[in-house]
Order: C-alpha cells, then sequence, then structure tokens
C-alpha cells in the first residue's frame, strides 16, 4: 500500500526522520520497500519576485531581470527571454544547480542542470520558469506569474503543497488493519510507546429530516452481509476537489475524481472503511435490498464492462434491480454524477470469503474488493460513515440527514483468547516479565484482565484484528513489538546425526563424474508441449491452466528438452556438444510399493546425457571426429564403472524405444536402468536440428541403489600370456556373440578379450569381416606352458569357425 | 729429465682441456694424450731408461698424474654430454598441452550443493518429496484456508482440481512429519512451479530449499541462531542482516531475513532497490495448527521451518540480471561457471 507521510502525520506526531520511521515500519512487519521524496524534483525551485527589467546591452528579444529569491540575499541577475516578464511579478525561480525537469528546447524534453552561463556577453545566475518546464501545466508561451501573495523565498515544493513523502508498504494478507492511514498509525504508536489520534471535524447535520422517511434497507443475505448501513447527504454540489484533498490522494496514488468520490476513497485511506456512494435519485424506491444475485442476470459495473452473474454473488439492488456489486464495484446505472444532488452513502462489512469469490469469478480487483476480502473491522462501519458523510457535506456545501440506517443482526464481538506467560517465553527463547507481555499488547488495543493467576492473561481481541485466532498469535504481537532483533541468536543445539545417505551420495558421484569428463550440466523445463509429450508414450500428465499450449504437458523424459538445448547452441554457433541434466520425468500411471508420491502419478528421477558434434576439442595432435554411439556407449559404461556398478551392468541389444534407433538397454542388477540410442530423425527434424545427436537417459533411483561395498579379490602371480587370433566371419556375426563364445570355450583363464582390429574389404569376400582379437591368458595357479596354451587357443579357434562359419585368418 | 717431461705435459693439459668446448675437440684429446699410443703412454716409455731404484718412484708419479688427467676428462665429457643432450632436443615445449575438456555444474546446482553442504554440517538431513502434489499437502494441511486470500500468493498450476504441481517445497514438511519420527532436522530442496507469466525477475518454475527441525522445546531464537549460522558460512562472516516480521500461513510467528546487497553493500542500487536490503529466506515457527494436522501436539513439541529461493540467490551470486538464461543452457553460459 502507498501512503501519505503528511497524510500519516494527521493522526501521530512524529520526531524522528521519515528513513528512522520506515525502518521501525519494518521491523514491524510493515515493510517500507520504497521511499518517494515528491517534493525533490523542485529541489533549487523558490519564489522568487522580478525586482527589475532591463534590456539586454546585445540583444533584442533577451531581458536582463533582477530577481530577488531570499529575503536575506542580494537579488540574482537572470537573462530572460520572456515575453511576459516584468517587474514586480512573483515568479518561479530555478537556481544554479537545480535540475529543470523539460527542456522546452529538446525535442525529447529531457531533463537539465542549471549552471551559471554567460548569455550573449551577459553572465544569468538561474532561470524563471514557465509551467511547461516545470511539468506543472501546459503553458509554455511564457514565465509562470504567481499570486502577488506568494511568499519571497519559498522552497516551490512548500508552494505547490507537494512536499510530501510517499511511502509504498507491503502489507502482508494478515494484516488488513494496515490497509489505512490510521491503522498505520496505531501500530506505529504501539512502537514508539505514544499515541495517535483520530480525525476531529465539523458536523453538518440536518436535524430536522431523519433518514427513516428518506429510504429503506433490506438485507436479505445476512451471512454474506453481516452489516450494512446507510446514510444520506444533500444539496451536494458535485464539483472539483479542494486542493489539499487532491494533494493527499495523489501522494496515495489515487486519481481525483470529484469532492463525492474522493471524500469515500479518503475516508477508505483514512479508516480502512470502504465506502459507496449512490446517487439517491437513481434509486428506485429509494430502496436498498441487499440479495444474491439472478442466475444470468447481466449487469454493467461503473467501468462499462458488463458481466453475467452466476447468482452467487452479493448484489446491492434498488426496488427493481441491482445497483452494485457488493463490496467489489458499483453501478453505471447509479454512479454520481454532475448532476448529482443527493447522495446516499453505503458503509458495510461484507464477509471476506464472498467478496473473495465474488472478485475472482468476475476478475476484478478494486482497493474495496481487496479490503473486504482480507476483512476490514466490522465495528468502525459507523464512525467512518459518519466522517465520510460530513466530509462530503463539507466539500459539497450539503447537509448529513439525521440519523443512520444501520443493519447488523448479529453483532461481531472481540475474541477472547488466552495467552501463557511461560508459552510466551517457551515459544520465543526470551525471558519476558508478565508486564511486559501486558505493555506490549495493551499498546496495540488488545484488552488484558488477570485470568486465574498472574501468569495468566485473557486477552480481548479488537475486531480490526481478524487475524489474531489463537494463543501464537499473540505470541507473534509480543515478538513483533519486543523487536525480532532483541531476541537471541541461539548458536547451539542438541546436535542431531542424519542417516547415511547413499542416494545423496551417489548422484553428487555421478555428478563429479559428469563433470570431470567434460559434460555439461543443464537445467530444463519441466513442461514441454502435449503432441511432443505423447510421442512417448500415453500416460501424459498435462496441466488444465498452461502458460501456453508450449507449456502444458509434463515431460516423460529429459530428451525433449535435451533436443531444445542442442537446438539453442547449433543455432547459436556451437558445434561440441556433450551434456547432462539431472531431472525429474512423469508419467500418469499407478506403481506398486512407491509411497510418498501422489496416486496415480509416477515420478522419476534421471539422468539424461547426450552428445552431438564433434567429439574432441580442435587441436594440433589430433583430428576433430563427429561423435557415434560408441562414443556414447563408451561414455556410459565409463561412467557405470566409475560410480562403482561394474560388476552389475548387463547391456543388451534387442531393446528399441520410439524415440531412438540403435538402441542399447541397461540393465543394472537384472532391474531396468534406461538406454542408448541415436535420436530418430523425424524427432531431429521437428526442431530443425542437422547433426547426429545420440542419447541416453538412465534411472537414477536404480543406479543409486545396487552401490556395493566392493571386496578385494586377490590376484595372480603367474605372468599373464597375450596371444591375438584373427577371423573371418559373416557381417552379420556379431562382435560381442564372438567375444561371449571366446570367453566361454577359454574358460576362466582368459582374464580379457579386446577387439583391436575390425575391417572389411574387397579381399575378404561380398559380406565378410575381419575381426582381430587379443586375449590375455592368466592362471591362479602356475605358469601356463606354450603348450597348455596352445591346446587353449585350439579349442577357441575350433569352436568359433564352427559356430560362425568363420576362417582362421591368423593365430 | 722425466721430471721435466711430466711438467711440460702438465702445463700443455693445463692449457689445451679448459678450452675444450665440444665432443670433436675431447675426442681429439683423447687421442693426443690418453691413447694407448698417446702422449701420457709414452711416458711409461721414458721409464724404462730411469734407473732401477727409482724406478717405483717415477712408476708412482706416471700414474697419479695419469689418475689425475682421466678424472678432468672424464669430468668434462659428463659436463659436455648434458649441454649437448639440452641442445639437442629439436621440440617446441610451448605448443599446446593435451588438455581435458571442462565440464560444468550448472550454477544453481552450485548454489544448492553449498547449501545442503552447509545445513549437513549443521546436522540436518536431506529429504526430497514429489512435484505434482495434492491440494492437502500443498495448501490444506499447511493451513491455508479454502478461500484465504494467502492462495493468491502463488499462482497454481491446476493438473486436477486437488491436484496441483507444488507451489513450494513446503509440503514435503508435511511429509516428513507425518511419517518419520521426531525429533526431525532436516532440509527439502527440489524444483516447485507458479503460474506466473515468464519475464527477466520471474520464471514459471524455480527451485527451492525448505528447512524443518522439530522437537521439544524449539525456540525463536533457535531458529534465528540457525539462520544466523547458515547465513555468515553462505554469504560471508562480514554480512550485516536484519529480521523483519512476516506472514505464512503455516508459520508463526513469521519472519523474513534480509541481508544487505553484496553489490552495493547496503549503500542502495538497482539489484537491491535502493533499499540497501535482499530479502533471502523466509521462516517461522511451525504454525500449532500444521503441527496438530502432522498428528504432533503443539503443547509437546514445537519447530522452526525456513524456506528459501535457490534461482534467486544464484541471480544474485552470480551477477545474472536475466534468470531465463539458466534455462536456455547456452554452453558460452554454462562454461562460465
Amino acid at each position: 500500500m502507498r501512503i501519505s507521510y503528511n497524510w500519516l502525520r494527521r493522526y501521530i506526531d512524529l520526531d524522528a526522520s521519515i528513513e528512522e520511521v520506515a525502518q521501525k515500519l519494518t521491523s514491524l512487519g510493515l515493510e517500507v520497500e520504497s521511499i518517494e521524496h515528491l517534493g525533490r524534483i523542485f529541489d533549487g525551485f523558490y519564489v522568487g519576485e522580478v525586482l527589475d527589467v532591463q534590456k539586454h546591452p546585445n540583444a533584442d528579444r533577451l531581458r536582463l531581470c533582477s530577481v530577488r529569491v531570499s529575503v536575506s540575499d542580494y537579488p540574482l541577475r537572470i537573462v530572460c527571454g520572456a515575453p511576459n516578464v516584468a517587474a514586480g511579478q512573483k515568479v518561479i525561480v530555478g537556481t544554479v544547480g537545480a535540475t529543470v525537469p523539460k527542456n522546452q528546447h529538446d525535442p525529447n524534453g529531457n531533463p537539465f542542470v542549471l549552471t551559471k552561463a554567460t548569455i550573449r556577453g551577459v553572465e544569468s545566475f538561474g532561470m524563471i520558469c514557465s509551467e511547461k518546464e516545470l511539468g506543472i501545466g501546459e503553458d509554455s508561451s511564457g514565465i509562470k506569474v504567481l499570486a502577488a501573495d506568494a511568499k519571497v523565498g519559498t522552497p516551490l515544493a512548500e508552494y505547490l503543497g507537494v512536499n510530501d513523502t510517499a511511502l509504498e508498504i507491503g502489507i502482508t494478507p494478515n494484516r488488513p488493519d494496515c490497509l489505512s492511514h490510521i491503522g498505520i498509525a496505531r501500530d506505529l504508536a504501539a512502537a514508539y510507546n505514544t499515541k495517535y489520534i483520530k480525525p476531529i471535524y465539523n458536523r453538518f447535520e440536518n436535524k430536522n429530516i431523519n433518514i427513516s422517511t428518506l429510504a429503506t434497507v433490506n438485507v436479505k443475505n445476512t451471512t454474506d452481509c453481516p452489516r450494512y448501513t446507510a446514510c444520506i447527504i444533500q444539496n451536494v454540489e458535485v464539483k472539483e476537489s479542494p486542493e489539499w484533498l487532491k494533494q493527499l490522494l495523489n501522494a496515495a496514488g489515487l486519481r481525483p475524481i470529484n469532492n463525492v468520490v474522493d471524500a469515500t476513497n479518503f475516508v477508505m485511506l483514512e479508516y480502512g472503511q470502504p465506502l459507496h456512494a449512490f446517487d439517491y435519485e437513481h434509486l428506485a424506491q429509494h430502496a436498498i435490498v441487499v440479495k444474491s444475485a439472478e442466475r444470468g442476470e447481466k449487469f454493467t459495473s461503473l467501468d462499462g464492462k458488463v458481466h453475467e452473474l452466476s447468482g452467487n454473488e452479493l448484489m446491492i439492488c434498488d426496488g427493481e434491480r441491482s445497483v452494485a456489486i457488493g463490496g467489489v464495484m458499483g453501478g453505471a446505472n447509479s454512479e454520481i454524477s454532475i448532476s448529482t444532488n443527493t447522495v446516499l452513502l453505503e458503509a458495510a462489512y461484507f464477509s471476506p470469503v464472498s467478496v473473495r469469490k465474488t472478485a475472482k469469478r468476475l476478475g476484478i480487483s478494486t482497493d474495496a474488493s481487496f479490503r473486504f476480502e482480507r476483512g476490514i473491522d466490522p465495528n468502525i462501519t459507523v464512525e467512518a460513515s459518519e466522517r465520510a458523510a460530513n466530509l462530503i457535506a463539507e466539500l459539497s456545501g450539503g447537509v448529513v440527514v439525521s440519523g443512520l440506517i444501520d443493519i447488523y443482526p448479529q453483532k461481531i464481538v472481540p475474541k477472547i483468547i488466552s495467552l501463557r506467560v511461560a508459552r510466551v517465553n517457551a515459544m520465543l527463547g526470551t525471558t519476558l516479565s508478565a508486564k511486559q507481555i501486558k505493555d506490549f499488547l495493551e499498546s496495540i488495543e488488545i484488552g488484558i484482565t488477570a485470568g486465574k493467576d498472574s501468569n495468566l492473561f485473557e486477552c480481548s481481541v479488537p475486531t480490526f484484528r481478524p487475524d489474531i485466532e489463537q494463543e501464537i498469535d499473540l505470541i507473534e504481537e509480543v515478538a513483533r513489538l519486543f523487536g525480532y532483533d532483541n531476541i537471541e541468536n541461539k548458536t547451539s543445539s542438541e546436535v542431531m546425526f542424519s542417516a547415511p545417505d547413499q542416494h545423496e551420495r551417489q548422484i553428487t558421484a555421478i555428478r563429479t563424474w559428469c563433470e570431470s569428463n567434460g559434460l555439461n550440466e543443464v537445467l530444463t523445463n519441466s513442461l514441454i508441449d502435449s503432441p511432443t509429450a505423447k510421442l512417448f508414450g500415453n500416460e501424459i500428465v498435462a496441466v488444465k491452466n498452461p502458460l501456453s499450449v508450449e507449456l502444458e504437458s509434463l515431460r516423460p523424459s529429459l530428451l525433449s528438452t535435451m533436443l531444445q538445448t542442442v537446438a539453442h547452441n547449433y543455432n547459436h554457433g556451437m558445434s561440441r556438444l556433450q551434456l547432462f541434466e539431472i531431472g525429474t520425468v512423469f508419467s500418469a500411471a499407478t506403481e506398486k510399493n512407491r509411497s510418498g508420491y501422489v496416486e496415480g502419478y509416477v515420478e522419476k528421477n534421471n539422468i539424461g546425457i547426450c552428445l552431438s558434434g564433434e567429439i574432441n576439442m580442435q587441436s594440433w595432435h589430433e583430428k576433430q571426429r563427429v561423435v557415434d554411439i560408441f562414443d556414447l556407449k563408451g561414455l556410459v559404461m565409463s561412467l557405470l564403472r566409475g560410480i562403482g556398478l561394474d560388476n552389475s551392468v548387463l547391456i543388451y541389444y534387442n531393446a528399441s524405444t520410439s524415440l531412438t534407433e540403435m538402441t542399447i538397454g541397461v540393465e543394472i542388477n537384472n532391474t531396468y536402468a534406461g538406454f542408448i540410442g541415436k535420436v530418430k530423425p523425424e524427432l531431429l527434424k521437428k526442431v530443425k536440428i542437422d547433426h547426429d545427436v545420440f542419447f541416453a537417459e538412465l534411472d537414477l533411483d536404480v543406479l543409486t541403489k545396487f552401490h556395493a561395498v566392493k571386496t578385494y579379490k586377490g590376484f595372480s602371480k603367474f605372468p599373464t600370456v597375450v596371444r591375438d587370433i584373427s577371423f573371418i566371419v559373416k557381417k552379420s556375426v556379431t562382435v560381442a556373440d564372438i567375444e561371449i563364445l571366446i570367453k566361454k570355450s577359454g574358460g576362466e583363464r582368459i582374464t580379457a578379450v579386446t577387439l583391436f582390429d575390425l575391417f572389411e574389404g574387397q579381399a575378404l569376400g561380398e559380406g565378410m569381416k575381419s575381426v582381430a582379437f587379443s586375449l590375455k591368458i592368466n592362471s591362479h595357479e602356475k605358469t601356463m606352458t606354450d603348450a597348455e596354451i596352445d591346446v587353449m587357443i585350439t579349442t577357441i579357434v575350433q569352436s568359433v569357425t564352427k559356430t560362425f562359419d568363420a576362417t582362421l585368418r591368423s593365430v | 729429465m722425466l721430471d721435466q717431461k711430466i711438467s711440460e705435459l702438465q702445463s700443455e693439459i693445463e692449457r689445451i682441456l679448459p678450452a675444450i668446448a665440444d665432443n670433436d675437440a675431447l675426442e681429439k684429446f683423447r687421442i693426443e694424450f690418453l691413447s694407448r699410443s698417446g702422449k701420457l703412454a709414452s711416458l711409461y716409455e721414458e721409464l724404462k731408461a730411469v734407473p732401477g731404484d727409482q724406478k717405483p718412484v717415477y712408476g708412482q708419479k706416471i700414474n697419479t698424474f695419469k689418475k689425475s688427467v682421466e678424472t678432468q676428462f672424464e669430468s668434462l665429457k659428463a659436463s659436455l654430454q648434458s649441454s649437448s643432450a639440452s641442445q639437442k632436443i629439436d621440440i617446441d615445449i610451448t605448443l599446446p598441452g593435451r588438455e581435458r575438456p571442462k565440464g560444468t555444474r550448472h550454477p544453481i546446482t552450485q548454489t544448492l550443493e553449498h547449501m545442503k553442504s552447509i545445513f549437513v554440517s549443521m546436522g540436518f538431513g536431506i529429504v526430497y518429496g514429489p512435484e505434482i502434489e495434492d491440494d492437502y499437502h500443498n495448501f490444506e494441511a499447511l493451513n491455508f484456508a479454502p478461500n484465504h486470500p494467502a492462495r493468491d500468493m502463488q499462482d497454481t498450476f491446476f493438473v486436477k482440481d486437488d491436484i496441483v504441481l507444488r507451489t513450494h517445497t513446503t509440503p514435503v514438511q508435511v511429509r516428513v512429519m507425518k511419517n518419520r519420527p521426531l525429533p526431525l532436522r532436516v532440509i527439502m530442496p527440489g524444483r516447485v512451479y507458479r503460474n506466473e507469466a515468464v519475464s527477466a525477475r520471474s520464471n514459471y518454475f524455480f527451485h527451492q530449499v525448505d528447512g524443518l527441525y522439530v522437537d521439544k522445546h524449539v525456540t525463536f531464537a533457535d531458529l534465528k541462531g540457525t539462520l544466523v549460522t547458515f547465513a555468515k558460512n553462505f554469504y560471508g562472516s562480514d554480512i550485516q542482516y536484519r529480521f523483519r516480521p512476516s506472514y505464512f500461513p503455516f508459520t508463526e510467528p513469521s519472519l523474513e531475513m534480509d541481508i544487505t546487497c553484496f553489490l552495493c553493500k547496503g549503500k542502495g542500487c538497482r539489484i537491491c532497490k535502493h533499499t540497501g536490503w535482499l530479502e533471502v529466506l523466509g521462516a517461522g515457527m511451525v504454525h500449532p495448527n500444521v503441527l496438530r494436522n502432522c498428528g504432533h501436539d503443539p503443547e509437546k513439541v514445537s519447530g522452526y521451518a525456513f524456506g528459501m529461493g535457490v534461482d534467486r540467490i544464484s541471480l544474485l551470486r552470480y551477477g545474472i540480471d536475466d534468470i531465463r538464461i539458466f534455462f536456455e543452457n547456452d554452453l558460452r553460459f554454462l562454461n562460465q561457471f
């Protein structure tokens, strides 16, 4: 909320600077978000008097003026080109150093700083200003001439009445009592241990007429409208508000409209009670009926918008039709106009829930609805209504009809809440005395009566504090008024040992491995468009109110946003992409034995790894090469080995996904962990990527679950023998199958089988390839003889040639 | 006679040897003096002419002389070899080394890991919860009344009428309070969602860390001490801070913590909106209604809770002025971290 400091000081005498007051407000929980000195733009401008005007010796159009801007100092010589300058005028003088808000000679009207200038050979010490230059009017034909009684030397801001300061205060939803100047004054008074005063005003009452002869009020829905008051002001003249009122409203950020509307807005910002003024003559049968809307009813609010009503809205009606949406906005059919003569003023207490529902449904938020939603004081209504009625009368020359209609069938009374002194200290970690606590609470008008002992208070909470509902809320008030900064920062604590967290440790290990191996971690959107999401399967989770169709479905895989990242980087000139992301993926399904999630939805924590473009950096020692599936396959296998899963990984080649080709499946301890593959070209086409992209996605829960402590195994003391063998086989025979067979037929003494050469060629024959393996052979029991090894190799060769119809090339 | 020969030879060697600068000259010297037919060998020939009784004396003399020349020769040879070795290397060692590519952790991860490590050192465990959350955990159990304006503080994405994308990590507090035994001392990091238009300052998803401590006798003073300790660890021991009363439906009393703007050191700048302060977290004592909703008796136990935004703090830490750059994942951005 924006408040005017001048306005605030109508209710509280503050012996502190604005900055100190702002700090105090912030420490009370009324955070001052900004301080705007409204008059500061006029610093250096004063009311001056033109003593004498002479011709400029070197220019026909210019004059030399002698201008007094201070009673004590010498007059200033100012060169002025305005046609209307004359001796004896009171004018606005900008002195050297002042910033002129608008430069008339600049096409954009930018501000400029006044300096001592020599104009056609004569020194000038300031400037006599026009309205336009100061931004206080449109006339730029000559200098602004002020009233003769203007006092020389008065700072311009003060003369204009704009030496005010606006404070922007962030009011939390629990503090509706501070949505007014009096409310803020009340909290400040408590903090400064002083008093605030309510406005004192003149009454303009016509005792000869009673309201009961002029109007009736019938509240049919007292649930949504627990209190409704009306009063009437006659013989009003609707016109512009006086300067003081316009200035205060402007400072508080409200646009002045006319004296009647301004008076209601003023009292709203003064007391926090929203008010509505109806044109009495436009109320059929001079009646007010408060009831729920008709279903399907159409209503035009005073901003000209037509609303179709659901029947749940609370409406203010006259004898025939609706005239306002209760607590939200008035209607066009009864608004105050220049011809209004009699005003019916509404001050009511509407139920917060009802106003909130209506405002939300109709998409309207007004200063009134904002306050009603948060809860105004139901017992301020009459006080505020009388204040507003008399202000309207004062400003418009009208009179207030005696009497006030007040429909308030069930009075809302202060809550009584018990407070234990010991509880206050137990919650806050303080040692406050009963007396201190009592003083704090009484300072914000909480009534205290002693309970059965001196350490128990019965607290009567004023109705302007709907947020205080139980003991803890009173404790907060004590803490707030004592000052959060005065409560100890307790830095010792009972030590607690948290359970070792393998999952957390493994995730960190995975990240570290990826980072150390040159991968860049990315974080991408969780929401993607639904058609893309559906490519991954049908169990998609979509949001009902997306920001856009591109952000409608929760990602079922990390792939699609990874591709967006890849596309972005290719589009910006990067060509070596090695990325990973750790993030959540979603599906609409039910998974058994999965607690801690909302039923019907499965969330998984995955890692996505993506390679595209060149695998290596450009360098003098190595040719650049584009990535292929074996780079990613190797990377994933290294990662799994790197995090200690080497003995439990199984990869298989009959896997498939709807998004990748050349897909390799990964299992860890017989549990599906994810896949490695080449992203299908049609998917790449969609995001306009014309490079191959390789992608792996693995389930982190599986990766982190099977980490086991390693057990040492002894290694052989006898030498290892290396033998190479190569075969010519059909291309369709896979290396993996040959490897498996070599290990099987060689037995456990084969400690490693490494493919070290692979080629195809005319010489080998159509559809054939040559594969060469290096075998490491070793025994734990003895040094193996050549003869023993020869037997083993022969067995292997026979087995491979027979099984795969292979030809031995060399041993 | 022989004495003279030795001394002549000695002075000759002393003249030649120091001038030798390369292997060729050294080899020439060796042949001239030390070879089998060299000048030193010829001294032994002269020995034949020496009278018999003096033979051992002169033999000894020649031996000593020869040994000393040989020593000088070897040492010169060694020094010539080592200097010639360095001269012979013909490699430009200014060529770039074969570097390993640099990987990076996302800056938001780095911020989060830093936070986690501090809290873990203060005895907090780490717990995660679902991003698809029900109204009960996200709002109701946290004391958000069905039609309370506080619900407006967090514009929500709905999956169904009562299923939302969590708007904060606080629902995880409800889950742990219901499912784990007390005392509880945990942090709960994760991604959260708000239905807000994307701009330089706000995004529709971001990351939070919530914290919770529930035990007997937990006080507001404990909360303040924990937060100050964290802030000094995380932001630096020289920071100034302040606590302001604030409002969250699930804590009472509630606070927000500001620290001096680390860009302007409190003088006021664009980042801190000219206030000199930056809001870094919200916190408070767990509301008795929330404790009750989670099956705990607020008369017997109390607790504090806090929450902070990882993305916003990362913006401030790294001097980034547009939050969207975090999720563009441009390598020119990522490689700076």
